[in-house]
């Protein structure tokens, strides 16, 4: 039994395999836990390469679980359902922050569209879930400029690849694919600064906001820091510097600051230096086996993730405290809560909840479109 | 009493009075001995005085065992109650009374104290150990001792006082023989009641994997009763299943040495707790503790040990799988030990070598718990050495001198009549008779024959009794030197020398020759196995043997000479030539022969 191929369509087909292909290739590139003033953690935001934004409660997750079996082992995961579902962007989104107002808290997203969007965090969390996504407007959506050429040709719109928050100050820094940062003002929805001076797109960015500086760190190598006010370049540090490996490995792909805002953990390639902030001298250099890919903080320990599926945790002369073995094979986010779960998203669409002992809470695979 | 109140005053030794002082007040039948009323007499008595001198003591403050001590410029006295034991113990020892009043008053003396001065009491007891526990004694008052320690034991803190609960386990352990099985768990049944409780529900307000620390406590379970996890897989499967959780928890955190050394310290202040503490909100600072690691992985190891025990019967013995999945288990657990500050590997090692010993007691409980000690019954053989040396066996052991002594222990052996003399060959060649008795139905391989010594020894009769049997050998074999007259008439004919076919036959003995030597030479294997004894007498006995080869080799040649008469003459060249080759012949199957006959002789 032949099939009938009169009505063949070739480009259905090619679609289907592409569309199964983005599914199995689907990334976490960024989670953020819910700021709901509950000590546990419950709700965790998720960015995906799919471009949707989507919520999942931990602890519907860990019902759904078989009861004193770990998944860690099984290869099957949990596949995991929102409880709120955003098709946030055209293209990947890669990152999520939430903004605390006093008013309401804001869930941002950018992605790679070039565009910073905001919903209220109480409507998506009261709104049930549709597929769709599209139902909930955001109240904020803000697109990179774009540069004029010659002859009045505007360049395609930048993406924005991660984004950081000054409450008090009311903006958002965003590290955008143009070489340049922006800062936006919430209120008007303007381009209030402008950070030009990197010589190849941006990564990241976070903000040091008891200075009012931003730093940010781009695929050129250099992380800079700059005064917002001016939006002049104060600083430049060069990890790779008097490093051998510096080429291909040099970018800066994540950065990290501590609580007291003074120390900076940046990483090019496979090293993850350690810098004093107000003695802008590095202080140690951790060599890891895999690229690294999303660092962060904890009190006085880092916890980092790269090209491999482990979460190691180090102290601040480099020392590998722990290393856990977590689901996605190589990962792209790493988030605290703090009650100390962390959450690892990374390839395969794959979130791992790992408790402050160790062991995992719960794993689960998000849901696509 | 007043008596024995006064005894106790008496300076000197209890040997010098105490007898009398027993005699005086009992008036006993015989003279060193007490009787079965006389004992429960004294015993009332002495028993009284201890519990007057105790309230003595009591009211005056004093500590018991220190009441009535006075300490003069010269000695120290012992007080009144040490006194009054010293007697009585003096006097069971000398078995002059009941050897259970010693035991008697001591537990009566730990009843009536309190627990300070039980300490002291105890430390008596200490003391005086080597004569308590010697034969007599013990058997007396070995129960009586045990309920005493276990009333203490039951009176003590096992968490404040420590110390003097090791005390008296320690006496326990040496007053009682090491095999001594009361206190043993012989049937090997687990503290089921011995419960870790956990929380069930997750607690509000803090965070914590409870999913993690079920699985967690969830252990302690089959930790408590291993049986359950032999006897059902799908209870093996998920303990599998959370220790691997666990252990992988574990091993994502491993331990700095700063927090062991941290943990030293603690350990120092000697906080030990007998339960593991399983509130929820602890478990984030038990997971960083060594020590706390340790514990539960020396769980893990204990239970695998058991696991991999032979039980009673062989049914119990795990399966492959299972046995896979607990070494894979262990490496990692073993791993992890040694991972685990301070001091890991040897930890490790430590723990390793209990566990060893502790298999070795498995061993000896199954092997139903033989007493193992070695009675000090060898050690007096040899302080007494001197005197009574155990007889050393020249031969190494009894046997074997035995069998040496015997030449010597039986003289007329070798000149008993019955036992020197040759068979006669009537007798000897019997049983071969009736195996060529074609009606007997013996089947070949039964054949006598076949059995090379008796052929050889037939032989040799042959050749000292029947010579003219001995040489039919060369025509018929074996079976032609057996006597004819042992035979059936049907098979003699056959053996019965035949002058005319001899002469035809002897045609053909050129090629039979060689066969007939083959033959021979077969038969002196055996008796070359022989061989190396025999070379001292070998001369005299081949001198002999020739003696009697002789005639054998003029038996050969006589026969031909008959045919040669009745032969025509124009054989005659020709048969003479063959004459030759036929004594060639019988002279090299006679070599053959001597050399056998050699070792034959040698051995006999």
């Amino acid at each position: 039994m032949r099939g009938d191929a009169t009505s063949w369509d070739e480009n259905a087909y090619r679609e289907s395999i592409l569309k199964e292909r983005e599914i199995q290739t689907r990334t976490v590139f960024r989670t953020a836990w819910a700021p709901d003033g509950n000590p546990n953690p419950d709700t965790i935001v998720v960015a995906s390469s799919d471009g949707v934004v989507a919520s999942y409660s931990i602890s519907s997750c860990i019902s759904k679980l078989p009861l004193g079996f770990s998944n860690i082992k099984t290869q099957k995961f949990l596949a995991a359902e929102p409880i709120s579902f955003l098709q946030g962007h055209n293209g990947p989104a890669y990152d999520v922050k939430f903004y605390s107002d006093d008013e309401a808290t804001l869930l941002l997203s950018c992605g790679d569209d070039g565009r910073i969007r905001g919903w209220r965090w109480k409507d998506l969390t009261e709104v049930s879930v549709t597929l769709q996504g599209n139902d909930v407007e955001p109240i904020l959506d803000l697109v990179n400029p774009q540069h004029k050429g010659p002859w009045g040709a505007l360049s395609p719109i930048p993406e924005n690849n991660a984004i950081a928050i000054n409450t008090q100050e009311g903006s958002i820094f965003a590290a955008s694919g143009d070489s340049c940062a922006y800062c936006w003002d919430v209120e008007t929805g303007k381009v209030k600064v402008v950070f030009k001076g990197h010589s190849d797109y941006l990564h990241c960015i976070v903000a040091r906001n008891s200075a009012n500086q931003i730093i940010t760190g781009s695929e050129d190598g250099t992380a800079r820091i700059w005064d917002c006010k001016s939006g002049k370049c104060i600083q430049v540090i060069e990890p790779a510097k008097g490093l051998k490996s510096r080429g291909f490995f040099s970018r800066i792909s994540c950065i990290a600051l501590d609580a007291s805002e003074s120390w900076l953990a940046c990483s090019n390639g496979r090293n993850l230096s350690i810098w004093n902030l107000p003695a802008s001298e590095r202080i140690s250099t951790i060599p890891t086996r895999a690229t690294v890919q999303d660092a962060l903080f904890d009190n006085n320990q880092i916890l980092a993730v790269g090209a491999e599926p482990l979460l190691y945790r180090f102290d601040m002369n480099g020392a590998i405290l722990s290393h856990i073995q977590c689901a996605p094979p190589s990962a792209f986010s790493v988030s605290l809560h703090p009650s100390g779960v962390t959450a690892v998203g990374g390839y395969g669409g794959l979130v791992d909840v790992i408790s402050q002992f160790g062991s995992h809470m719960c794993t689960f695979r998000s849901k696509s479109v | 009493m007043e008596v024995f109140k006064r005894a106790i005053l008496q300076p000197g030794p209890p040997e010098t009075f105490a007898l009398q002082t027993v005699q005086e007040v009992i008036k006993p039948q015989k003279q060193t001995k007490l009787v079965q009323d006389e004992n429960q007499f004294l015993e009332n008595i002495l028993r009284t005085l201890l519990q007057e001198l105790v309230s003595s003591s009591v009211q005056s403050g004093e500590q018991i065992m220190e009441y009535g001590q006075s300490i003069d410029d010269r000695e120290t006295t012992q007080g009144h109650i040490p006194r009054l034991l010293d007697i009585v113990l003096y006097l069971c020892e000398k078995e002059h009374i009941e050897g259970g009043m010693i035991f008697q008053l001591l537990e009566d003396l730990t009843e009536m104290s309190t627990m300070r001065n039980c300490e002291d009491i105890f430390g008596y007891i200490e003391s005086k150990q080597d004569i308590l526990g010697k034969q007599e004694l013990f058997a007396r008052g070995k129960l009586v001792m045990l309920r005493t320690c276990n009333q203490l034991l039951r009176r003590l803190s096992k968490a404040n006082d420590v110390v003097f609960c090791g005390r008296i386990l320690m006496f326990l352990a040496h007053f009682f023989p090491l095999s001594e099985r009361s206190a043993l768990n012989i049937k090997g049944v687990f503290n089921t009641s011995n419960e870790t409780k956990y929380e069930k529900e997750p607690p509000h307000g803090i965070s914590i994997d409870f999913n993690f620390y079920k699985t967690f406590w969830s252990l302690q379970e089959y930790f408590c009763n291993p049986t359950s996890l032999s006897l059902a897989p799908a209870k093996w499967q998920k303990f599998t299943s959370s220790l691997l959780v666990v252990l992988s928890t574990f091993e994502a955190q491993p331990l700095s040495d700063e927090e062991g050394d941290a943990n030293n310290f603690e350990e120092e202040s000697a906080n030990f707790s007998i339960k593991y503490l399983t509130s929820s909100k602890l478990m984030g600072l038990e997971l960083k503790d060594p020590s706390f690691r340790r514990h539960v992985l020396v769980q893990c190891l204990i239970l695998f040990d058991y696991l991999k025990a032979p039980g009673k019967s062989d049914k119990d013995v795990p399966s492959e799988s299972m046995k896979e999945e607990i070494q894979s288990c262990e490496e990692r657990v073993k791993k992890l030990l040694e991972m685990t500050p301070p001091k890991g590997k040897e930890f490790l090692h430590k723990i390793e070598h209990i566990l060893e010993r502790e298999k070795n007691w498995v061993w000896w409980k199954r092997d139903g718990c033989l007493p193992y000690e070695k009675q000090p019954t060898e050690k007096k053989v040899v302080q007494d050495g001197a005197k009574k040396r155990r007889p050393r066996w020249r031969l190494g052991n009894k046997e074997l001198s035995q069998l040496w002594k015997w030449a010597d222990q039986n003289p007329n052996a070798l000149t008993d009549p019955q036992r020197v003399q040759t068979p006669s060959i009537m007798e000897y060649w019997k049983p071969l008779a009736e195996d060529m008795d074609a009606s007997a139905g013996i089947e070949a391989e039964y054949h006598h024959k076949n059995n090379r010594v008796y052929c050889w020894k037939g032989l040799r009769f042959a050749a000292r009794q029947d010579l003219e049997g001995f040489s039919r050998f060369t025509d018929h074999g074996i079976e032609g030197v057996v006597p004819l007259e042992l035979l059936p008439p049907d098979v003699r004919s056959k053996y019965q020398a035949k002058p005319n076919e001899r002469s035809k036959r002897a045609k053909k003995e050129e090629t039979k020759g060689a066969a007939h030597q083959a033959e021979d030479n077969q038969i002196t294997i055996p008796s070359s196995e022989i061989d190396g004894e025999g070379i001292r007498g070998g001369v005299s006995a081949a001198m002999e043997f020739d003696a009697t080869a002789i005639p054998g080799t003029q038996g050969g040649t006589s026969t031909p000479d008959d045919h040669q008469k009745q032969s025509s003459d124009t054989d005659v060249g020709q048969e003479a030539g063959q004459l030759e080759a036929d004594a060639e012949v019988d002279a090299a199957m006679i070599d053959g022969e001597t050399d056998a006959d050699v070792d034959l002789d040698a051995v006999g």
